[in-house]
């Protein structure tokens, strides 16, 4: 099965001096310099308005930068040419923390939203599907492993299936980049295990660049390549999750931490 | 911490209001010339009036069949046609959806002016455009439910989470998808039952209008009334009753089925 990998060696991200500022004057991301090489499963740590999510929406352009450049494969993010922005985001999968989806729709419905991008506006709009985008979905909740519950309405599942659906959602798009926003955080700590190992694993599976957001340390040392410190929107750490030491992390938080910073709580 | 003190009820205020609603009303009254003692004189000319209207004349009644299916048949087509068209227009008057302030700005106005304009005036409008008849009342009508719905529709439309939308956008949804897969779902319990309740007005509404000619059961009452058939006009009077009941109950039980 090979629906879903992208092109191998794309999924590039690179930020150059890029900087937002919000109308209401708060500095959500300044002077970022940084460099995500293809393939890479990245973890972005930082207490909450660190600029956590202000990075990652940066990379599909959810939100705009005020000054310098964010470019997904050596392409400037466009976000003033709505043409240009479809193309990127058909290439750019996201998952949210409150998962996004359409609550009475069937999960094969909510997963056919992935290939949007890809379809005829007039197709969709008659939902006349074309089997090869269908087959697309059938494979992306097939790796997600809940084939089965494909006609279910996304409303009766539990929060660590319908966080299934928003990733099966993200692989339709067959994307080279994976975004997930806090993609735990409304989970229970078992389901947050099962989640970050389908991502991890995705990750090794198909080559897709990956970037999560986390607020749990723990989490972010067991499961990521490379970990990303934000502080008031400036990086503060870049480096192997092998390597980062508790120290780091006291900076990157600006305080000691505490047991609300570890989802496993023992490990203190 | 000790309870503040409760803040004391302003009683000057209450009164005001009294006082105020009081005066007004009376000075309406004196206004349109209306007087409690000329009514108790003249409730002598409603008894028999009442008198004359009763027992209904039940001979009557299987003529009422066909007008009665035609006042149907007019307030299907007004809320079908009507509450389609509502869609697009209640979308534009959404603030969180419309495309751009203009669209928003003028969509909005248009609305305004729709529900200005009362039902019985667009009846006589297309009665003059098209003849008096059945087609006029569903024209009526429609126009009547898009001034109903839109306004309704559009108000549930702002109250969604936009989440959704955006997941869809940043699927590479452009704005009609958007619009399809994010925001009419979360709101499509709502309009259903907006439309209904379009549906039970467009009923009472197809009565009236049929007496300013738009065809329907109201014609017809229209016509015995004009003839001083008081015991027949009882008589559609209650079949109106019936009507407009059996189908307010089907419409509940719908909407119950909806939450």
């Amino acid at each position: 099965m090979t629906t879903i990998a992208p092109q191998t060696g794309t999924g590039a991200i690179r930020f150059n001096k890029a900087g937002v500022t919000y109308p209401n004057g708060a500095v959500g991301m300044k002077d970022l310099d940084l460099e995500i090489e293809p393939g890479q499963f990245v973890v972005i740590v930082g207490s909450s308005g660190a600029g956590k999510s202000t990075l990652l929406r940066a990379v599909n352009g959810l939100n705009a930068l005020t000054s310098g450049t964010v470019e997904v494969d050596g392409q400037t993010v466009a976000t003033h040419s709505q043409r240009q922005l479809r193309s990127l985001r058909k290439r750019v999968g996201m998952i949210f923390q409150d998962f996004r989806l359409v609550k009475r729709l069937s999960v094969m419905s909510n997963v056919l939203i992935g290939r949007l991008g890809h379809v005829s506006a007039w197709r969709t709009m008659l939902n006349l599907w074309p089997l090869a985008d269908r087959e697309i979905a059938v494979d992306a909740l097939r790796r997600v492993g809940i084939i089965d519950k494909a006609w279910v309405k996304a409303r009766d599942l539990s929060g660590g299936q319908q966080q299934r659906v928003g990733i099966a959602r993200a692989l339709a798009q067959q994307p080279s980049i994976i975004l997930a926003d806090e993609p735990v955080a409304s989970l229970d700590p078992v389901t947050t295990h099962q989640i970050m190992k389908d991502l991890v694993r995705i990750n090794r599976e198909l080559g897709i660049t990956t970037l999560v957001n986390l607020h749990f340390l723990d989490l972010a040392r067991e499961y990521g390549d490379r970990i990303i410190g934000l502080r008031f929107g400036e990086l503060v750490y870049d480096g192997s999750a092998a390597t980062v030491t508790d120290a780091d992390f006291r900076n990157i938080y600006g305080r000691d931490f505490t047991e609300d910073d570890l989802l496993d709580e023992d490990a203190l | 911490m000790t309870l503040p003190d409760k803040p004391r009820a302003s009683w000057l205020m209450w009164a005001a209001v009294v006082v105020l609603l009081v005066s007004m009303t009376l000075w309406s009254a004196h206004g349109i010339g209306f007087s409690l003692i000329e009514l108790v004189c003249n409730i002598a000319g409603g008894t028999r009036l009442l008198a004359e209207s009763w027992p209904p004349d039940f001979a009557f009644l299987p003529r009422l069949f066909e007008p009665m299916l035609e006042t149907v048949f007019i307030a299907i087509i007004g809320t079908v046609a009507g509450g389609i068209m509502a869609i697009p227009v209640a979308i534009l008057a959404a603030r969180n959806l419309t495309p751009n302030r203009l669209t928003w700005w003028v969509d909005r106005n248009f609305m305004n002016v729709l529900r200005t304009l009362p039902d019985l005036f667009l009846a006589m409008l297309f009665a003059t455009a098209v003849g008096f008849g059945p087609v006029a009342g569903a024209l009526a009508l429609t126009i009547f439910t898009i001034a109903v719905i839109s306004k309704l529709y559009s108000e549930s439309l702002e109250s969604i989470d936009m989440g959704l939308p955006e997941a869809v956008r940043a699927a590479g949804g452009n704005w009609f998808q958007m619009i399809q897969f994010g925001a009419l779902p979360q709101a499509m319990q709502q309009y259903v039952s907006y439309a209904l309740y379009a549906f039970e007005l467009n009923i009472r509404a197809s009565v009236v209008l049929g007496l300013v000619g738009a065809g329907g059961i109201g014609m017809i009452l229209e016509t015995q009334r004009a003839n001083f058939e008081y015991e027949r006009v009882t008589m559609i009077i209650l079949a109106v009753l019936v009507a407009v009941l059996i189908i307010e109950e089907i419409s509940e039980a719908i909407r119950k089925r909806l939450t």
